[in-house]
């Protein structure tokens, strides 16, 4: 019988199966944990790798960062410099050129700490002109200091220095003075003899030469602006003395046309009252003169009554130059009433020329007006304006020979109407033009010299316009005639 | 909501003061303000500048911080002055302060704070906080987790802390008439207001993950069991010295960035100096254990944050009135020449009153609510407030 294996019997190869197979899958797993191990060493290694390339990532990242910093730096410095030159350029007070420098714009030009201090030749300290970043103790110990010698030598070498260029000692000195590990001083030095300097310094622990540069330009600046500040002072004084000196020569001329009013007045007075004077015995004069004419007292021998009608004629033309003379003063001192209306001019002028056509037929000469349509009417007396027309077409017919013309023109100008009355006489030379409105004046021509005149006409026409508020003025030409023009008030 | 604000860049501070107070009132319809927000460059902060002030308002509480410059519209204002003067019927406020920051645990600090916020509130619904932060803060995370112990760990906070002219020098907080150099104020908004913020950082991570084997608040020790200085040795190739002058470059452009796994974004830590052994201390605390990268951002990318972070403001449709700005100072450094770029961004599409500060760190959450508030650097927070 063969021997029949029992279930004990099959325990070990069991086992011995299992260790097998356990063995097997250790085997596995040593062999996955080894390639786990060797996938983690990689992933270790490329981490590694990763952080090698941030390292190279991260220093050229700080190197460009730091390179933009700085270029913006220099930027928000020249933009900061900017805005102090034109700040600077606008200010001409001393004071006010140093109130420029604000803090914002000096920490953007590199500083946090400033001052300034200046001199004139006639001051025995030195002024403090700016102070930013320091208290009153500090600024006190600073101005006390930079009274020695020192520094004066230094502004007098005219040189700018800072940390980066002064010696040891010397930097030190002034390191432990103004409280700050870098430093700029600029001498400030005006043509007129101003000293100073400004000082800017930084705690920080770096000073560049662009800083530097900077506080030159600054430096250069702040003179630049002081000297126009002096200029503009010296100016302003100059306009100064000119107001003052033309204040008093007003006064002096106000003075001198009051008096010439005063004297004015008593001259129209004296006329006024020596004209009304001889009014009446030129009126009994003449009165007199005609009865004698008339001959009803007897007959006169005929020299007799050529010598009457002499003082008759020349009473006549006596009491014509009273009138003219009492009107003028009355116009000059607004005694004359009149009584401003609408007038038509073309009525007043027809109205004239009838007045006046006989001389003109007597010497030929053309007579012609022309109105424009907006010059229809004027506001005036209608008294007075006739003897403005009535001079100025008599004087036109006296001046203007066999044949002549004369022409009235009108236009508007600036709610005035202008008159202007041309003739082809024979001119005014241009040295009498000024005068010819003067009284008693009278141009030296060979009618004048022939046929007498009171030189009381145009006077008395320019005061009459000038009595409506109008001008009067005269263009002429020798041997072609004049133009006499005038403004009135339109309706 | 009526909001008045008044601007000036006048130099005498009594001058400067007199301006912005009339300007704001004549904006404020001369309505009694509720709250009177004060920023200024550190030039203007002084004891006379808030005693003048409570003089002109007397009785209206102020807070404010003093910044690197005053961000108003579109404008960025050194040198200057801003009140921002807040009235509205509907507004419910509560104002407080907490001194010696850095004598006291900043959890406490935190805690302190709240508690007397929520006083001051009494049993008024309460929106959300203002935090402002007397300039470098070395433990701001702590403060943070104190607040939140009381106001509830998903309260939104927002805030930022004083800043100068990069020198960490004069950085001050303003609490009605008192000057503070060394405490927290909060503002806790409550009544039925309507607000939106949101947040912009602009950064990415760039090289592999690093480990802080060792911190204490702000200051990493050692990163990889190395010197904290090796990363950036390593990283930039360069050695200690030239490290030091290119330091700020360093830390505006390649900030360290905490991993938050739990957000799955990264909280920046600005580096502001390189200690003699070698370690690095940072704007706020850096927790150890931390994992971290360096973080690398662009002009535009910045730029585009922003114009990110508007969207998502804007997203739900509430009233403004008035929108905050707390921006990083390292925003400024990084867009420089077009810093204005970014308040151009945010006012072309936001046309309501914007006033703002530039920080040297920043606190908010970093997305919508429910959402804890972390402490940034190098980010920016926009807050609309109205009616």
């Amino acid at each position: 019988m063969p021997n029949l294996l029992t279930l004990w019997d099959l325990i070990p190869f069991a086992l011995l199966l299992i260790i097998i197979l356990l063995v097997v899958i250790l085997f596995f797993k040593i062999k996955k944990i080894n390639k786990l191990n060797l996938t983690l060493t990689k992933l270790q290694k490329d981490i590694e790798e990763l952080d090698r390339q941030t390292k190279l990532i991260l220093r050229t990242d700080l190197e460009l960062n730091k390179t933009q910093e700085e270029l913006d730096k220099k930027i928000i410095a020249l933009y900061s410099l900017q805005n102090i030159s034109q700040q600077l350029n606008k200010t001409l007070d001393e004071q006010g050129i140093f109130s420029c420098i604000e803090p914002n714009y000096l920490e953007d030009m590199g500083f946090e700490k400033a001052t300034a201090f200046l001199k004139s030749p006639q001051d025995k300290r030195f002024k403090l002109m700016l102070n930013i970043g320091y208290n009153e103790n500090e600024i006190e110990s600073i101005a006390k200091e930079i009274e020695s010698d020192f520094y004066m030598n230094l502004i007098e070498k005219n040189k700018t220095f800072s940390s980066n260029s002064v010696e040891s000692p010397i930097k030190e000195k002034i390191k432990d003075l103004f409280k700050v590990n870098h430093f700029v001083i600029s001498p400030i030095l005006t043509s007129e003899n101003k000293k100073g300097f400004i000082f800017v310094g930084t705690e920080s622990s770096e000073l560049t030469s662009g800083n530097e540069e900077l506080i030159i330009i600054l430096a250069n600046q702040i003179i630049q602006a002081l000297e126009n500040s002096q200029l503009f002072e010296k100016t302003w004084q100059a306009q100064q003395e000119l107001e003052r000196k033309v204040e008093e020569r007003t006064q002096e001329l106000s003075k001198a046309l009051e008096e010439i009013k005063a004297v004015s007045k008593r001259k129209t007075d004296f006329v006024s009252s020596v004209s009304h004077e001889l009014r009446t015995p030129l009126t009994s004069i003449k009165g007199y003169a005609s009865i004698l004419l008339s001959e009803k007292l007897g007959k006169l021998p005929l020299e007799i009554k050529e010598r009457l009608e002499k003082i008759n004629r020349h009473s006549d033309e006596l009491v014509q130059l009273v009138n003219d003379l009492l009107d003028i003063s009355r116009l000059e001192s607004g005694k004359i009433s009149m009584k401003i209306e609408k007038l038509n001019l073309k009525e007043i002028i027809e109205g004239i020329k009838d007045l006046m056509d006989v001389q003109l037929k007597e010497k030929n000469i053309k007579f012609n007006f022309e109105l424009s349509s907006d010059t229809e009417y004027v506001l005036a007396d209608r008294q007075q304006l006739e003897r403005v027309f009535i001079n100025l077409i008599g004087n036109a017919i006296k001046f203007t020979p066999q044949g002549g013309a004369i022409s009235i023109k009108t236009s508007s100008l600036d709610g005035f109407c202008q008159i202007d009355i041309t003739d082809t006489g024979i001119g005014i030379p241009e040295e009498s033009l000024n005068s010819i409105f003067d009284e008693f004046y009278r141009v030296d021509n060979p009618i004048n010299q022939k046929i007498k005149g009171t030189g009381l006409g145009l006077p008395l026409v320019k005061r009459i316009v000038e009595a409506h508020g109008g001008k009067i003025w005269v263009t002429s030409k020798l041997n072609v005639g004049s133009t006499f023009s005038f403004t009135l008030p339109k309706t | 909501m009526d909001i008045g604000i008044g601007v000036s860049k006048n130099k005498d501070i009594s001058s400067a003061l007199k301006e912005v107070v009339l300007t704001a009132r004549q904006n404020l319809n001369n309505q009694t303000p509720d709250i009177g927000f004060l920023f200024s460059s550190a030039d203007f902060a002084s004891p006379s500048l808030l005693k003048g002030l409570h003089l002109y308002l007397p009785k209206i509480p102020i807070v404010g911080i003093s910044t690197f410059a005053v961000l108003f519209n579109s404008s960025i204002l050194r040198h200057s002055l801003a009140l921002c003067l807040i009235h509205s019927e509907n507004l419910k406020l509560s104002f407080a302060k907490v001194e010696e920051v850095k004598k006291n645990d900043p959890f406490m600090v935190g805690y302190k704070l709240a508690t007397k916020l929520l006083e001051g509130l009494k049993s008024q619904n309460r929106s959300f906080a203002f935090l402002f932060l007397s300039g470098i803060i070395k433990d701001g995370s702590r403060i943070l987790s104190g607040l939140q112990e009381k106001l509830g760990i998903n309260f939104p906070i927002i805030g930022a802390c004083a800043s100068d002219n990069f020198k960490f020098k004069q950085m001050y907080l303003y609490f009605n008439d008192e000057l503070l150099t060394d405490a927290v104020v909060g503002v806790l908004f409550g009544g039925k207001l309507s607000y939106n913020f949101s947040f912009a950082c602009g950064f990415s991570p760039i090289g592999k993950f690093h480990k802080i084997t060792s911190s204490q608040a702000n200051i990493i020790k050692e990163i990889d069991n190395q010197p904290a200085i090796n990363l950036y040795k390593d990283y930039f190739g360069l050695d200690n010295s030239l490290l030091k002058n290119y330091l700020k470059y360093i830390s505006t452009f390649y900030p360290l960035g905490i991993y938050l796994k739990e957000e799955n974004k990264y909280l920046l830590r600005k580096i502001i100096s390189i200690e003699e052994k070698g370690w690095l201390t940072c704007q706020t605390d850096v927790p150890q254990d931390s994992l971290i990268r360096l973080m690398i951002s662009t002009r535009q990318s910045c730029l585009s944050a922003t114009e990110n972070a508007v969207k998502e403001l804007i997203k739900e449709k509430i009233n403004m009135d008035i929108l905050f700005v707390f921006n990083s100072i390292s925003h400024y450094s990084l867009l420089y020449r077009i810093a204005d770029e970014e308040l151009k961004t945010i006012q072309s599409t936001i046309k309501i009153p914007l006033i703002g500060v530039y920080t040297y760190g920043e606190q908010a959450p970093l997305r919508r609510y429910p959402a804890k508030t972390y402490f940034h650097n190098q980010s920016l927070v926009l807050t609309a407030i109205g009616d």
